[in-house]
């Protein structure tokens, strides 16, 4: 049976396997989900169930620890990003709310802190007068010093106005004061510019350091939690979701929820002010057209004429009463979510990115407001928002649509594409340069794919611009190479990892999403640029890494069926022999083919003592081409074996190894010419003993990948023979034995998988039959068809069974063995296992169940393990998976970490054995 | 000494024990391997069976940790702490020998030299 492979998507896949040998070949699966990852919790399940070992686990949890870690400090980074950066108060804006919140948690002594937080808001003014023409960066300078910068505060609030005088005295009742100003905020605005910044940046210190430093180091994780991250990251309110109070919070805790916004609020003011003069915002917010203003807001619109001093003013009358009559007093609260909605539509650009951004505040990680916003019709006036001319308006409606768009509540996603929100997105993609505004794009579109009916959707309206504004330009490749110019390397931005987040899930949207992707102007060969920069570079654990392979890996699946022309490259021989190959190469193959004990000798160093097998190889000609391959045709080129080859040996990312190896596998799947260059170039690049040794990964899923493509390549009848003297052992020690399973605990789909491989290297070739017997796989094979709990399992070994008692000269030593007939026989042993496990258990039964399981290659199903992989992904076993790297002495001199000594050795002809330092 | 996959090795071996030496950031053992199931064993110098893949010593530095210890020039290592090194790619081998959070490793290795001591002692070693 050739393995087909069946896919991710298809349950078709069923019908093939029936037959058993399923040849579960290409899983397209890839579908990262970044919302799900949403919560942490599952996670954390994930990941165990993902490996059965401990040590996993915990590195699990580690990781969730740091994410919530991360969190609390990416805020701080994003809001930097996120925030108005450009004009440099966004920093500070974010700083404060992190450092709001900290002090609110820490405690109470820390009124300075909150003091300064408030304080920030009035700074606005300083900043606006003094300070205006400082730049973030100076003010982070400023911020390091947290009580030197104290100082430094009161000086600006001295230097501000007269207003400053009050204040000192007043800080304790600041957090909560200002509070009230900002609620109002949104129309009031101008109280807030005037405060802005340089006070804050005392303050700000401290988140600052956070930020700094700590983005950083978690950096690393993006892996298991970027999804979170993703959503998260933007958001600068992460950190209050680590309030306590933050759930609750929105109104009833108004502190919490106020602060947040407050800050935010005037911080993203405070850029625009320096935009463009907020003189007329004054004026405006008297316009009676807001009824919200009028209404709650007259008693500080009533003043907005006294300037920013007059805000001064007001707040420090209010501040005086205390934190609990302020609570009380009903002038102040904050706006509601509709009054809040109907601020989108408020004729002041300001108070609509106000708005915007307080929505994204309250939207994150709470999926009922999300709800809310979906149900007061919130999303079309967002949606309507991405066309503002003002970035500050269109930036911070794209804020807000990601963390909407964000979650596992679809109708959101929907929501948005029904008010023709993806093509809006696209458009300001089109249309903006601003890196942050690009990634909240991407990061939205990225959100939405994940929802199957929208992925065709964002392919219809987004794939060429994601491909032409993205894609190409950060992998850096090229259409017309510049003779003069290097190739440059691929940039791993965040916007490249959310766009190729994007298209990854959309890739598994079924062969019109595949096709329309391989046609897609550039992008295949983007990618395989990009890939080959981070072989070049050694960087090949990373999310844009992962997310390429999966790419090319679901576009890989089924291209010999898809690809237009493929019928050319059709074997004819396929028809008539399934599982052999072509008949010119078939012949060529047996020339080169000497049984069992030459095979072996040709495993590793195949063509180089034999010279006849270099000739075999060489006269296996790839057809002529004309012209350099290019598009698609790149995905089945055998010079790709190369690539996925150095990925399976360098990445330490099992998400990436599973990619890689699946792509592997579907290219292998099939009978066409290429997938009969694709075997054979994977033997000569010397492939099989890369991929043998990742048998022994601790990684599930790579396992299972690399057992597929292992049958896959086996159609061959070489590797048949290579395999199945090579890699017999690390097949059948994956094995569990009887109930008890292996350190590895493997899962049933993995399980099933390897039963297969093991069926298709033993069937046909008795040689490989005897070297199961000697692997002793007997043993379990029998254990597992008697008393495994899966019926999918039993009947897998049940085949291979039956596979190896066909073999009659092999009959004599199983029986010396002590093994008999009924071992073999499925119907016999299958009845009283029925009985014995108490399991359904004809084996006539047991079938349509093997079906089922094939599901595991389903895009859903696919979609679930991923998040389960990303949980579980790289950063574990450097040292105990480390990937073999297999000898050619190239890479060895790549390698940086040995002695110069080596390298001297390594550099020497290629054919010179490796020798290593240690 | 060459062996058949999957068959059983007899080989006199000797246990050796080296000491790392820290050199800035790197452990060091003195030493260098050659061979591994992915190399071309028709280029290892010090088997006597051409289509042995087994992890060879090469060189080793005079006076460096593993010269203290007693390992020498064409040894052949059977394992590393425990871990079979007859059947590994010359990579997992390095990285066998160089994990960073062991400062000791234990080699069982054999040479030519302790088999035909054996064998005059014993008059006469059977081949395995």
């Amino acid at each position: 049976m050739p393995a087909e492979v069946k896919q991710e998507q298809s349950p078709s896949n069923a019908t093939s396997l029936a037959m058993m040998q399923e040849p579960q070949e290409v899983v397209e699966e890839t579908v990262t989900i970044e919302e799900d990852p949403g919560t942490p919790t599952s996670h954390v399940s994930v990941v165990t169930s993902d490996d059965g070992t401990t040590r996993r686990t915990e590195t699990k949890v580690t990781k969730m620890v740091k994410t919530v870690t991360t969190r609390t400090v990416r805020q701080v980074p994003l809001g930097p990003d996120g925030l108005p950066l450009p004009e440099g108060s966004s920093p500070l804006g974010s700083y404060t709310d992190s450092i709001d919140r900290r002090y609110m948690k820490n405690g109470n002594d820390r009124f300075i802190t909150p003091q300064a937080t408030s304080t920030l808001t009035r700074s606005y003014n300083n900043s606006y007068n003094d300070s205006y023409g400082e730049t973030p960066e100076s003010q982070y300078v400023r911020h390091y010093g947290l009580h030197d910068g104290y100082a430094d505060l009161t000086d600006n609030y001295g230097s501000l106005s007269r207003g400053v005088n009050f204040r000192p005295p007043r800080y304790p009742y600041l957090p909560n004061s200002y509070r009230p100003e900002n609620s109002y905020t949104l129309p009031i605005r101008k109280d807030d510019y005037g405060h802005v910044a340089q006070p804050q940046v005392p303050m700000g210190s401290s988140t600052v350091d956070l930020n700094r430093s700590q983005p950083e180091r978690f950096q690393p994780e993006p892996y298991g939690l970027e999804d979170d991250r993703r959503s998260l990251g933007p958001e600068e309110e992460e950190p209050y979701e680590l309030e306590p109070d933050y759930s609750t919070a929105n109104r009833r805790t108004l502190p919490g929820a106020n602060r947040g916004r407050t800050h935010r609020e005037p911080l993203r003011d405070g850029p625009r002010i320096r935009g463009y003069p907020d003189d007329p915002i004054e004026a405006e917010l008297i316009d009676e057209r807001h009824p919200y203003i009028h209404g709650m807001y007259s008693a500080p619109l009533a003043q907005p004429e006294r300037g920013s001093m007059a805000s001064l003013d007001r707040m420090g009358g209010r501040r005086s009463p205390s934190i609990d009559s302020i609570r009380k007093d009903p002038r102040w609260r904050d706006p509601d979510l509709p009054e809040v909605i109907a601020m989108l539509g408020h004729p002041i650009d300001p108070v609509k990115s106000n708005a915007a951004a307080y929505l994204q505040h309250l939207c994150y990680e709470n999926d009922k407001i999300k709800k809310d916003v979906r149900q007061l019709k919130g999303i079309p006036v967002l949606v309507g928002l991405l066309d503002h001319p003002k970035s500050e308006v269109h930036r911070k409606a794209c804020g807000a649509l990601r963390n909407i768009s964000y979650g596992k509540d679809n109708d959101n996603k929907v929501a948005i594409k029904n008010c023709d929100g993806i093509p809006a997105l696209v458009r300001l993609l089109r249309k903006t340069n601003d890196m942050e505004v690009r990634e909240l794009i991407t990061g939205t579109l990225w959100n939405l794919s994940s929802y199957e009916p929208l992925k065709m959707v964002i392919i219809n309206h987004g794939l060429q611009t994601m491909t032409n504004e993205v894609i190409i330009p950060h992998s850096g490749w090229e259409h017309e190479p510049n003779e003069d110019s290097k190739p440059r390397d691929a940039e791993w931005t965040t916007v490249f990892k959310n766009t190729s987040g994007c298209l990854r899930n959309v890739s598994s949207d079924g062969a019109e999403a595949r096709r329309r992707l391989r046609e897609c102007d550039g992008l295949v060969d983007a990618l395989l640029h990009a890939l080959q920069s981070a072989a070049g570079k050694k960087d090949m654990d990373n999310k844009s890494v992962e997310n390429c392979v999966c790419i090319m890996r679901n576009l890989s699946y089924h291209v010999h069926k898809e690809v237009p022309g493929a019928e050319k490259f059709q074997d004819p021989s396929a028809l008539q022999a399934p599982g052999s190959v072509g008949p010119q190469r078939k012949k060529k193959d047996d020339a080169g083919c000497f049984g069992g004990k030459k095979a072996k000798e040709e495993w590793f160093n195949q063509g180089r003592k034999n010279g006849e097998n270099d000739k075999n190889y060489d006269t296996l000609d790839l057809p002529k081409r004309t012209e350099p391959s290019k598009g698609f045709e790149l995905l089945y080129q055998p010079e790709v074996v190369r690539l996925y080859l150095s990925l399976l040996t360098e990445s330490q990312n099992y998400n990436t190894l599973e990619a890689a190896a699946g792509a592997l596998q579907n290219l292998s799947a099939g009978q066409w010419t290429w997938s009969n260059y694709i075997r054979a170039t994977v033997r000569k690049e010397k492939g099989l003993p890369i991929l043998v040794e990742l048998l022994r990964s601790d990684s599930d899923k790579v396992v299972r990948a690399v057992a597929i493509a292992l049958r896959n390549l086996s159609i061959d009848r070489r590797n048949k023979d290579l395999i199945g003297s090579y890699a017999m052992r690390d097949l059948v020690s994956n094995l569990p034995s009887g109930q008890q399973r292996p350190a590895k605990n493997l899962e049933e789909d993995t399980v099933v998988a390897i039963l297969n491989t093991i069926h298709e290297i033993v069937t046909d070739s008795s040689e490989n039959a005897r070297s199961l017997i000697q692997a002793q796989a007997i043993e379990k094979l029998v254990a597992i068809n008697r008393t495994s709990q899966s019926a999918r399992e039993t009947k897998a070994a049940s085949h291979v069974l039956q596979t190896v008692w066909s073999y009659k000269d092999l009959r004599n030593a199983l029986t010396k063995d002590g093994w008999n007939k009924s071992h073999f026989q499925p119907t016999v042993t299958a009845t009283p296992k029925a009985t014995k496990n108490g399991k359904p258990g004809y084996d006539d039964t047991t079938l349509p169940l093997m079906e089922k399981n094939q599901d595991g290659y389903s895009t859903i199903d696919q979609r679930d393990k991923d998040c389960k992989y990303k949980a579980s992904d790289v950063s574990v076993d450097l040292t105990e998976r480390e990937p073999l790297k297999n000898d050619t002495n190239r890479k060895h001199y790549i390698r940086s970490n040995r002695p110069a000594v080596s390298l001297v050795d390594a550099c020497d002809v290629k054919p010179q054995p490796v020798d290593s330092w240690v | 000494m060459s062996f058949v996959p999957g068959q059983p090795v007899t080989a006199v071996v000797q246990r050796i024990e080296i000491q790392k030496l820290r050199q800035g950031n790197n452990l060091i053992l003195g030493f260098s391997i050659g061979g591994g199931i992915d190399q071309d064993p028709g280029q290892n110098p010090f088997s006597e069976d051409k289509t042995d893949k087994g992890i060879y010593v090469t060189r080793i530095t005079p006076g460096g940790p593993a010269d203290v210890a007693g390992l020498m020039m064409g040894d052949k290592i059977m394992q590393v702490n425990g871990w079979d090194m007859t059947m590994v790619t010359h990579d997992k081998a390095r990285k066998r020998l160089t994990k960073k959070n062991e400062d000791v490793v234990r080699l069982l290795v054999t040479r030519k030299s302790l088999e035909e001591a054996v064998k005059q002692s014993m008059g006469g070693f059977p081949r395995p």
